[in-house]
């Protein structure tokens, strides 16, 4: 069994991989089996940081033959390093599954000996969890950067999900801060699970007896260590949703930890993060375009979301009236989210909505006043540099307590990476 | 004005509505320790079955789903559910069809707010509930939730745990569902089941932790939003919040 020392280690290398999420996929339990995925996810603790764990996040081992500039697991760091076997990780899965602490399993690796071992090992722990424990829980495997072809497939369709990092937003910086890996090295695993998952779905619509990848891939980047700008960003995703049908894409500030001359000095900052996700929200739930964002050239505005951004923009296009406009409409008034807009769509079947039923109905309307009108009422301002000014406060309140939640001083020493 | 008094259960609910619905200035209630006013006359129900059909399908017949929604309702751990329950029932025999997508009218507000908590609830300790292993292998789990969840997880966890006999104990309620690996039945208990547990259960307890405090990023403190998805009433039987508790 693993000793609690080891598992300290593991997990603190694993913990800065952001994606915990244990949701989409179906997975039905079978005969003698233990365990099932359910489709929204299940969170089965929360951290003093606010983190939920819904999956046993470990790596396999963190030994690497890698190098990469930003990662507290490469080669030259001097870390404690410590590795599990396939079956001491098929037995913690268990003991911690039955007891109802997990939802299932994330496991990733740094590159042991070579990228084949590794993914072999990785692929070894997979197959034994499914076929000799029977465990038909959330598996979300790491993928290794040039591991053979063949054993990509044949672990997708044991897993529930997979996800090869790109790292970095740009071939060139990927060339500069991580020489080791090549932008086709990460792109090409992505490119062919996408592809493989797309046949397999085509062929066994509507059989459940096997399955490749149910939840889709993934991949997560590191923000502001390298100089592309948050509209070359917002393509690069928009591209991944589109091309690969991407679940989601993870960005993680930067943060230094080595000094080296390629590096920036200084921290990104929570808000450019917050910002990113704001606007990937945007892309992926209320029909914008990476286009209507941001220029390609542009980064996003920090006095206020996105959303807002865009609204200002296109004056011309509000206000709204919230008892005839167009669903795409209403989803596009800052403040109204994606739960308000079909609340709203149902309520105003029955009755007309004042702005005292939105009230009622928990719509918040500190925002989307300024956009709206009510049976032909207007409550906001008319005059656009006083809806800015009011915009810009509102946003800094929340800025301001977002920097507050992460930035405390010590994080650049002990976040020990990039890839917050 | 009158008071019916109820003992919580469905078909007593359905045989009171029947009497209750077209009285106006009346009480339903299931509380244990009522306030009665001045004029209060109370009325001991008792279950018809005829009359509780009848209601049943007269609400279903102008809202099929109303009956899982009122039943989700009876199954929060408030006094006034009886009450929110009802009015909501005169809606849709008023409107004689289904009022949920009414979602400005504060009747319809309160008693989908009512029905939220108990899917919420129901929902979050499908994570936060925790087993432990007993000497023969049973999994045990107490747990004390504000609303009467323990039917509506229970499927959850038999779809999950099909080989592996458990136990899960409301501690609040005294009662238990008990599954073999072939029969589930829900028992009334005493207020303390003693059980003994696995030689293995305080390792892997502590193994939990250790992963729990080890996956925590201390640098970035936010505890205000960890007890907000995990609110603090419910840490009572989670081993990751009480490193004594073993």
């Amino acid at each position: 069994m693993i000793d609690a020392n080891r598992l300290k280690i593991l997990t603190e290398s694993a913990k800065y991989d952001v994606s915990c999420s244990s949701s989409g996929s179906t997975r039905a339990n079978r005969k003698g089996g233990i365990g099932n995925a359910s489709i929204g996810g299940i969170c089965h603790s929360f951290t003093p940081d606010g983190r939920c764990i819904s999956l046993l996040k470990l790596l396999l081992s963190n030994r690497c033959i890698y190098n990469c500039l930003y990662c507290p697991n490469r080669a030259e760091a001097d870390v404690p390093r410590a590795s599990a076997t396939p079956e001491e990780i098929c037995e913690l899965v268990l003991s911690f599954y039955k007891r109802n602490y997990i939802e299932g399993l994330f496991l990733s690796s740094a590159v042991d000996r070579s990228p084949d071992h590794t993914m072999e090992l990785l692929i070894d722990t997979v197959i034994r969890l499914r076929k000799v424990y029977r465990f038909n829980g959330y598996i979300h495997l790491k993928g290794i950067p040039y591991a053979d072809k063949a054993l990509i497939s044949r672990a997708a369709r044991y897993v529930d999900r997979m996800s090869y990092n790109i790292e970095l937003p740009s071939e060139h910086s990927l060339k500069l801060l991580a020489p080791q890996k090549s932008k086709e090295s990460l792109l090409m695993p992505i490119r062919q699970l996408a592809t493989e998952k797309f046949v397999f779905d085509q062929e066994k619509k509507g059989k459940h007896s096997t399955r490749f990848l149910p939840a889709g891939q993934t991949t997560q980047m590191i923000v502001g260590a390298s100089p592309e700008s948050d509209g070359q960003i917002l393509r690069l995703s928009e591209a991944f949703y589109r091309k690969f049908s991407m679940k989601r894409v993870y960005y993680s500030s930067y943060v230094p930890v080595v000094h080296h001359a390629l590096l920036p000095k200084k921290c990104t900052g929570l808000l450019r993060e917050h910002r990113l996700y704001q606007a990937d929200w945007l892309m992926r739930f209320y029909g914008f375009t990476a286009d209507e964002i941001a220029g390609t050239s542009e980064n996003l505005p920090e006095e206020y979301d996105p959303k807002c951004a865009w609204a200002l923009k296109n004056m011309h296009l509000f206000p709204v009236e919230i008892n005839s406009a167009p669903l795409e409409m209403l989803l596009r008034v800052p403040g109204i989210g994606n739960l308000g807009a079909y609340k709203i769509l149902k309520a105003r079947k029955f009755s007309s909505l004042g702005f005292e039923d939105l009230t009622k109905m928990r719509i918040v309307l500190k925002r989307a006043k300024h956009f709206i009108t009510c049976n032909g009422k207007f409550f906001g301002s008319e005059n656009i540099s006083t809806v800015k000014t009011m915009l810009a406060l509102e946003a800094h309140e929340e800025k301001y307590e977002q920097l507050s939640m992460f930035s405390t001083p010590e994080t650049s020493v002990s976040a020990l990476t990039g890839q917050l | 004005m009158n008071v019916y008094i109820l003992d919580g259960t469905e078909n007593m609910f359905y045989s009171a509505v029947f009497f209750a619905y077209s009285d106006a200035d009346c009480i339903l209630s299931s509380a244990k320790n009522i306030q009665l006013t001045l004029d209060a006359r109370i009325i001991t129900v008792e279950y018809e079955e005829d009359k509780c059909e009848r209601v049943k399908k007269k609400i279903a017949q102008y809202d099929p789903k109303a009956l899982s929604d009122i039943a989700l309702i009876l199954k929060r751990g408030c006094d006034t559910k009886e009450m929110t329950a009802l009015q909501y029932i005169r809606l849709i025999l008023k409107n004689r069809a289904p009022v949920r997508d009414q979602l400005s009218h504060p009747m319809v507000i309160e008693a989908m707010d009512e029905r939220d908590k108990v899917t919420l609830e129901a929902h979050r300790f499908k994570g936060f509930l925790r087993f432990m292993e007993g000497d023969h292998g049973i999994m045990y789990a107490p747990f004390s939730p504000d609303n009467d969840i323990l039917e509506l997880i229970l499927p959850h966890f038999l779809r999950r745990l099909t080989t592996q006999p458990f136990i899960i104990h409301d501690t609040l309620r005294h009662k238990a569902a008990l599954w073999n690996g072939k029969e589930c039945a829900i028992a009334q208990t005493d207020d303390r089941i003693s059980v003994r547990f696995s030689p293995d259960e305080e390792n892997f307890q502590h193994l939990w932790q250790e992963y729990y405090c080890a996956v925590n990023i201390a640098q970035r403190p936010h505890e205000k939003q960890m007890k907000g998805y995990m609110p603090v009433r419910y840490w009572k039987f989670m081993p990751e919040k009480n490193p004594g508790l073993r």
